[in-house]
């Protein structure tokens, strides 16, 4: 990191003999792009799974693209399977390697998700600028920044996404008390039952770090399970009557991150709709990519590590979360203790078991931390937007235990779905860290 | 001729032609005296975020309140003050509410009834009102009329001064001591964030229950827990309906309640107790009740029902508006929170007497009519038919899925989570739902022809109540509407000079004057029209208290049969047309018991069903898990059954097959019972699911052997549980003995000598290849060499049902295999070679069933009856517009979809949303990312022509059944009457029944296959076809077909009589006796 002024010294030394001024990209360039994506992803309403793969993808193209010309850097390929060099620039005279991998990054962005007039008109004004700055410059490295996307692009395509799309539903008709049930009030069918198909960065398999089981389910007052059933009824109805500005309701809605909460008023209907968990620790990597002043190599490294870390654990997660298709607390409570409860949250439309924020937030915190350091203090002001407060948090990992605590006090999770999650993406992340040797000094 | 003849002429054509068929015009309402708006005015405090019936509208009552022969108007206003309008004469109408002193102090009014509630000769008036939410004060109020036209409000005085969440209330005599009662109906206003059970029902709440009040001398006592009325906070009461409906002389009352909560069916018990019987009567109801009511539409003297929903005809907004229940959300709803079987459309139920409600709104055309609120059945244009009239309309769609997926959160979320406000912004980005009222011809059948564009104007309002009167006095029926925030519409009904009508009003008892309960049988050239008489109707309204008949060109009534509510009657004769008949009680004489005008009576189930105790149950496999855009299930085809002597004793005995992990059980028949054979070791169908079966004896040992074919849809490839099954009759032991490779999922084994050898050959028909639905399977025809079989290949189609028969009367059988997007297809055995033949003058694809040989027309040639998938559906198909199936493998991902398509107004549109087609096509969430710019758009615009021109398109042109009429060896397609096109026809059965020497053919189905978008199918209770022109339906034969569906029919002889044995899916086997 310490060369790069250097090396942008003499590719200016270099540049300033052409007749038109350099287009100068920076990191904030591309935490504006990420923050489109996360935007447009809450309008078009992605699963948390799914965003995961969203925010993925373009990373790594930028990436790659970065790396590909910067020794402080390796590239992923030898480190995910399958994948291949990007190609090579036929000729890097005028060619803005960080334009490039921005183009690349808005790009794979505008076809993974939806709306993408959203990300047209975004990158747009952006093209429109840089054309007037330095329109050969533009063009070549626009053009590089498309190649490398469709590059990364077919790779995507193979990561058994589309196949998955076709895959059945998740049945609820069974006789087991115990499995999952679709829960109110939208009832939504289990999301992504087959996400453990998906092909994973690092992991062997997606069960590669498969946690304990669960608690054996069973209504028996004396039973683990009923204790945690029991524990959610207990603590909710403490919280509730503590009031909304209690800690605990504050800390519960400030990790909601449910990216549509369905909400019914006879035959009126509407959402409420907020960023994925994984979008919240997107947002936590630019807080801290900004606290340190990276610049664009590194936010790009730090996004693209976090993302491909996140990524990863829904599909760990996912893994177990239809591998024990466990009944949520909510369905559980109105037929047992009170048919008129409500969890402080909504209750998300897949399987319990584990909490998916526990698992990502163990792992993305993990990562940052290898990152940026234990102990990193922040002021997390990621949900400013959904009209929530800031909440400063001492270090990743103290945020990441209470993002993980925030679903028992939400109502959503037992108790080990939490501490079994949190554990199984704490490891995962270390299994990243080590796996992923992107910086040149940890080779 | 001069010129200006001419223009005159043609002026005159054109003006006719224009307004030819228009039978009602609308007098602009200030012309005629009427000021009234129902405005309703959003604010931050109030609107349709904070209460959820905000755009229900007011009420409206007519009725004649001065005695002076014309009828006047009341509207409530919802936050407007009430109007009374005195009917001055020639149209126009004098504003007297101010002093009549009705205006009311409620802050938000809704139902409006008149009626003498104190018999003193003049109409009082009762208006419904919301209380205790929202702020809104007051109560109900009772208006008693002065008689000079004034009113003193005195609900304290009778007990119905209710401060509850009022919708509508009706008066009715339920206790028959000859006052009138009163049926609250209060609506619900419960989060709906989650169902709750529906037991909540059970559990009284002042605010939101209903309440039955009996009247104790002129106060009203609330009776409802005594008398069984549920009154739980989950009762979203909209629609209220009275009628005797089981003809005991009670009146019953029939509840039609909003979202989740089902609608209540009490039948009266007599004892001032009601029985809630819905399930035991309705196979399925509306899911967001509104508002109903009762007519007998078909003409039989019994009340039949209407109920509305919301479901929009329109393709904008069907398809850009929240649609059908998910299936598995409903089936959760269903098995785990008790509710009933709910789909949104309108319902129209034809009261099947003394056994149930079959549900016809789809086939008689009046399934959609978008957000409708009152219907109202009237003989419009005088011809002796029951037309439709439904108001419909809401000012904005709180239901539209670009607001609630997109909008809704940019606009209201800040709003609702730390003000719970929403601003006028907020609001505006909700769509209009304002469309155009409904008006429907009725015809001699249960059919209704749309005249939205010709009787009436179409306009665009949001009609909610609505009432008849004859404001006029010219004898045909005008229509009054109470508009959100516009003027009322009032639709007077111009009528025609060649029809006549007869109007009666009835003089009752002192506590009755007006008669409210009685019923008329008016007789006009042998036709009858039934009417009951109760004047609360539709939605928050009550119509002018009379009985209106429309008699066409006959002059008079040729007897008026009056049925008092005190259980006399009287009879009028040569009751002269186009007059008000003002009858009084008179000399009547006591009804007998109730004499049903049954039909011979054929079947009885016998009570023991011979000992035999089969019950199949379905596996939980769902094929829309898998494949999410089949359009209907393929693996439910089972039970199988096979009948023949298994023992060597001479006796009939039984194979019966499981479903998917369930063994088929064999019965035997021994000489006072059937006994389940537990020895016989079928272990080779454990596994499989044995959709059909047949017991012959295919080896020539003289003893029967059992062949079984395996489908269920679920078992893929080359699974060797899909191949069918061959077992050989060792003295009662079974061995298996392969067949030659068959991995589909079979339908139909039909053993046939085809070669003429001696021994039995066999056709095995398949219906689908699993999660490849769509494309066909290979069927095949075995042919027999000493026990061992050869397989030959026919890919027919999707067979369903095949038959051997010889239909070219060359003394060989040949075969005839029908089955689905494919027409009959028949085969001539050449000596043993089977060859194609076109034998059926028209293109006849269809949803095929089945098919049986018969007689029909007792010509003396062979007929072929085919089952169909029936005509009361959302698919449609015609020869010129057919339905249509795209099959391809659309996104690449070497799993291939369908995509049905039905035609409307020349386009084709798929009958799925855009949720359910990116369900499983994913880029077609990219290219549309709003539902209005999905909403509207054909198959041609939805798809790349590409993409389209990849796909195999199968076609159906008829949905009917039928039969195949013989003409001289080539074959015409006649479709049955209306009476057998209700649900699909799974199974026909031919044997003299009815000991008359002649074969008829017992015909039944019903199905269940289907998402929420179809419904189900499940009134259909069997038909005796005895001949084309008598067919008679199976409840009035004693036996009970519907509410399950059948697979197979079959005569099973035992103890020296001959039994019919019904096997249904997922349900027991049942066995009739046959009387004759």
């Amino acid at each position: 990191m310490k060369k790069y002024p250097i090396l942008l010294l003499v590719l200016m030394a270099l540049w300033s003999c052409q007749e038109k001024e350099n287009i100068q990209i920076t990191s904030e360039d591309f935490h504006a792009s990420v923050d489109k994506v996360t935007q447009v992803m809450v309008h078009d309403i992605f699963s948390p799974p799914v965003a995961s793969r969203i925010f993925a993808y373009p990373n790594i193209a930028a990436y790659e693209i970065m790396a590909s010309q910067e020794s402080e850097f390796n590239s992923l390929v030898g480190q995910i399977d399958d994948l291949s060099a990007i190609p090579k620039p036929t000729d890097t005279k005028q060619l803005n390697f960080e334009l490039a991998a921005l183009v690349a990054h808005m790009e794979l962005s505008k076809r993974l998700i939806f709306s993408e007039e959203m990300v047209e008109s975004f990158r747009d004004s952006l093209y429109k600028k840089w054309n007037a700055i330095n329109s050969t410059q533009f063009q070549k490295s626009k053009d590089y920044g498309l190649e490398v996307a469709d590059f990364i692009g077919q790779w995507m395509n193979k990561d058994n996404y589309k196949e998955t799309r076709t895959m059945p539903k998740f049945s609820v008709y069974s006789d087991d008390p115990s499995r999952w049930q679709p829960t109110p009030p939208a009832y939504m069918d289990g999301i992504e039952p087959h996400w453990n198909q998906i092909r994973p960065f690092t992991l062997d398999s997606a069960a590669q770090f498969k946690p304990a089981p669960p608690p054996a389910f069973s209504m028996n007052k004396d039973s683990e399970f009923f204790k945690e059933l029991e524990e959610v009824f207990i603590i909710s109805n403490e919280i509730t009557s503590k009031g909304d500005s209690s800690e605990e309701v504050q800390i519960a809605q400030f990790w909601d991150c449910n990216p549509y909460v369905s909400i019914t008023r006879g035959h009126l209907m509407f959402a409420t709709k907020k960023i994925t968990p994984g979008a919240h620790w997107i947002g936590i990597t630019k807080i801290a990519c900004r606290k340190s002043e990276f610049d664009f190599i590194s936010t790009v490294n730090a996004y693209t590590k976090t993302s491909i870390g996140i990524f990863e654990a829904f599909i760990s997660c996912w893994d177990e979360k239809y591998r024990s298709n466990l009944i949520r607390p909510e369905t559980l409570i109105n037929k047992y203790f009170d048919d008129s409860w409500k969890p402080i949250l909504q209750t998300p439309p897949f399987p319990e078991y584990t909490s998916g924020h526990s698992v990502v937030s163990g792992c993305a915190s993990t990562v940052l931390t290898s990152i940026f350091g234990d102990n990193y203090q922040f002021d997390d002001d990621t949900e400013i937007t959904y009209g929530l407060p800031v909440r400063s948090f001492e270090s990743f990992n103290k945020a990441a235990d209470e993002a993980a605590v925030s679903r028992l006090y939400g109502g959503i999770h037992y108790r080990a779905a939490i501490d079994v999650g949190l554990e199984q993406g704490r490891q995962l992340g270390q299994f990243v860290v080590k796996k992923l040797k992107l910086e040149a000094t940890s080779k | 001729m001069n010129r200006y003849c001419w223009y005159i002429i043609v002026l005159l054509v054109f003006t006719s032609c224009n307004d030819k068929d228009r039978l009602f015009e609308n007098p602009k309402a200030s012309d005629i005296g009427i000021d009234f708006v129902n405005t309703i005015t959003e604010t931050d405090d109030l609107n349709i975020l904070d209460y959820l019936y905000f755009y229900n509208g007011g009420g409206v009552a007519v009725g004649d309140i001065n005695n002076d022969g014309l009828s006047d108007i009341f509207f409530s206003g919802n936050q407007v003050k009430n109007v009374l309008y005195l009917n001055k004469g020639n149209l126009q109408f004098e504003n007297i509410s101010k002093d009549a002193g009705v205006e009311g102090i409620s802050s938000w009014n809704t139902g409006a009834i008149m009626v003498d509630i104190n018999n003193d000769g003049f109409l009082d008036i009762y208006v419904c009102a919301v209380v205790g939410i929202n702020g809104f004060t007051g109560y109900n109020e009772l208006f008693i009329n002065n008689g000079d036209n004034t009113f003193t409000e005195q609900s304290k005085k009778y007990g119905l001064d209710f401060d509850t969440y009022s919708s509508n209330a009706a008066f009715l005599d339920y206790d028959q001591d000859g006052d009138l009662d009163m049926y609250l109906l209060n609506h619900a206003v419960h989060t709906q964030d989650s169902y709750g059970h529906a037991d909540l029902r059970l559990e009284r709440n002042q605010q939101t229950g209903d309440k039955l009040l009996r009247n104790d001398n002129g106060y009203f006592t609330d009776v409802s827990e005594e008398a069984g009325i549920f009154g739980g906070v989950n009762s979203y009461g909209l629609g209220i309906a009275v009628s005797d409906f089981n003809k005991d002389g009670w009146p019953d009352i029939y509840i039609g309640n909003d979202f989740h909560e089902d609608d209540y069916f009490y039948l009266n018990n007599g004892d001032g107790t009601f029985k809630e019987s819905l399930r035991d009567y309705f196979g399925h109801t509306t899911r967001f009740s509104m508002g109903n009511d009762v007519a007998d539409i078909n003409a039989d003297g019994w009340p039949d029902l209407m109920s509305l929903d919301m479901l929009p005809e329109d393709e904008m907004a069907l398809k850009s508006s929240e649609g059908d229940d998910n299936i598995q959300t409903q089936k959760m709803r269903i098995e785990q929170y008790g509710y009933h079987y709910q789909f949104t459309r309108n319902m129209l139920y034809v009261n099947r007497p003394n056994s149930h409600f079959e549900e016809v709104a789809l086939q008689a055309n009046v399934a959609a009519t978008d957000w409708s609120w009152s219907s109202l059945f009237a003989d419009f244009n005088n011809d002796g038919n029951q037309d439709l009239f439904i108001s419909n309309g809401i000012p904005k769609r709180p239901n539209d899925l670009d607001y609630i997926k997109f909008l809704s959160s940019n606009q209201i979320q800040q709003k609702i989570n730390n003000t719970r406000l929403v601003d006028q912004e907020a609001l505006d980005n909700m769509p209009s739902g304002k469309v155009h009222n409904y008006i429907f011809k009725g015809s001699d059948n249960i059919n209704f022809r749309d005249m939205s564009d010709r009787w009436i104007t179409k306009d665009t309002l949001a009609s909610t109540a609505t009432a008849l009167a004859d404001l006029d006095n010219d004898g045909d029926l005008d229509i009054i509407a109470n508009n959100i925030n516009q003027a009322p519409t009032i639709y007077i009904n111009k009528g025609s000079e060649k029809q006549n009508f007869l109007k009666v009003k009835l003089n009752y008892t002192a506590k009755n004057i007006n008669g409210i309960g009685s019923k008329l049988y008016g007789y006009s050239n042998g036709k009858l029209q039934y009417r009951e008489f109760y004047t609360i109707r539709g939605f928050q309204a009550s119509s002018e208290p009379f009985i209106h008949f429309g008699l066409g060109e006959s002059t008079q009534l040729d007897s008026l049969r009056i049925e008092w509510p005190d259980d006399t009657y009287q009879i009028l004769y040569n009751v002269k047309a186009n007059e008000t008949q003002i009858v009084s009680k008179g000399n009547s004489k006591p009804i007998k018991p109730s004499e049903l005008e049954t039909k011979d009576v054929l079947f009885r189930k016998v009570d023991n069903n011979l000992g035999i105790d089969f019950k199949h149950k379905e596996d939980n496999y769902t094929d829309f898990i898998r494949q999410k855009l089949m359009p209907y299930q393929a693996s439910d085809k089972g039970p199988a059954v096979a009948l023949g002597d298994l023992n060597n004793d001479s006796k009939t005995d039984l194979f019966f097959g499981g479903s998917k992990r369930v063994k088929a059980q064999i019965y035997l028949q021994n000489d006072s019972s059937f006994v389940l054979n537990e020895e016989s070791v079928l272990k080779d169908l454990a596994i499989k699911e044995d959709v059909v079966a047949t017991i012959a004896d295919f080896n020539g040992d003289q003893k029967n052997d059992i062949m079984v074919g395996s489908g269920g849809a679920d078992f893929f490839g080359k699974s060797k549980v899909l191949r069918d099954t061959y077992l050989i009759n060792n003295d009662s032991l079974f061995l298996d003995r392969q067949l030659p490779d068959i991995f589909q999922n079979s339908s139909v084994i039909k053993p046939s000598d085809i070669d003429g050898d001696g021994d039995l050959d066999v056709f095995i028909g398949n219906h689908m290849i699993t999660s490849d639905f769509g494309k066909a399977p290979e069927s095949v025809v075995l042919t027999n060499n000493n026990g061992v079989f050869s397989a030959q290949t026919i890919v027919a189609g999707m067979v369903n049902d095949a038959i051997w028969d010889d239909f070219d009367n060359d003394g060989q059988k040949d075969l005839i295999i029908v089955g689905e997007w494919m027409t009959p297809k028949f085969f001539k055995n050449q000596n043993g070679k089977l060859k194609k033949v076109d034998l059926i003058n028209d293109q006849l694809n269809g949803l095929w069933q089945s098919i049986y040989p018969f007689d029909i027309d007792n010509d003396g040639d062979t007929d072929y009856l085919l089952g169909n998938w029936g005509l009361n559906s959302k698919f449609k198909a015609s020869k010129r517009h057919p339905l249509k199936m795209y099959y391809a493998d659309f996104d690449d991902n070497k799993q291939t979809e369908t995509i049905v398509c039905i035609e409307k107004e020349g386009a084709y549109y798929p009958i799925m949303g855009l949720d359910d087609l990116s369900g499983q096509l994913v880029f077609l969430r990219k290219k549309f990312n709003t539902y209005r710019s999905f909403a509207g758009k054909s198959i041609n615009d939805i798809f790349d022509k590409d993409m389209l021109s990849k796909a195999e398109i199968l076609e159906v042109h008829t949905l009917a059944s039928g039969y195949l009429r013989n003409e001289a060896g080539k074959f015409d397609f006649v479709p049955f009457e209306e009476s057998l096109q209700t649900s699909p026809i799974l199974a026909f059965l031919g044997a003299d029944f009815d000991g008359d020497k002649q074969i008829e053919v017992l015909a039944a189905g019903n199905y269940f296959g289907v998402k929420p978008y179809h419904g189900r199918f499940d009134g259909f209770s069997g038909a005796l076809i005895k001949n084309n022109k008598n067919i008679s339906l199976g409840y009035t034969l004693g036996l009970n077909l519907h509410n399950k569906s059948v697979r197979h029919l079959d005569l099973l002889n035992a103890f020296d009589k001959t039994y019919l044995l019904v096997t249904f899916n997922n349900d027991a086997a049942e066995v009739y006796e046959i009387l004759k």
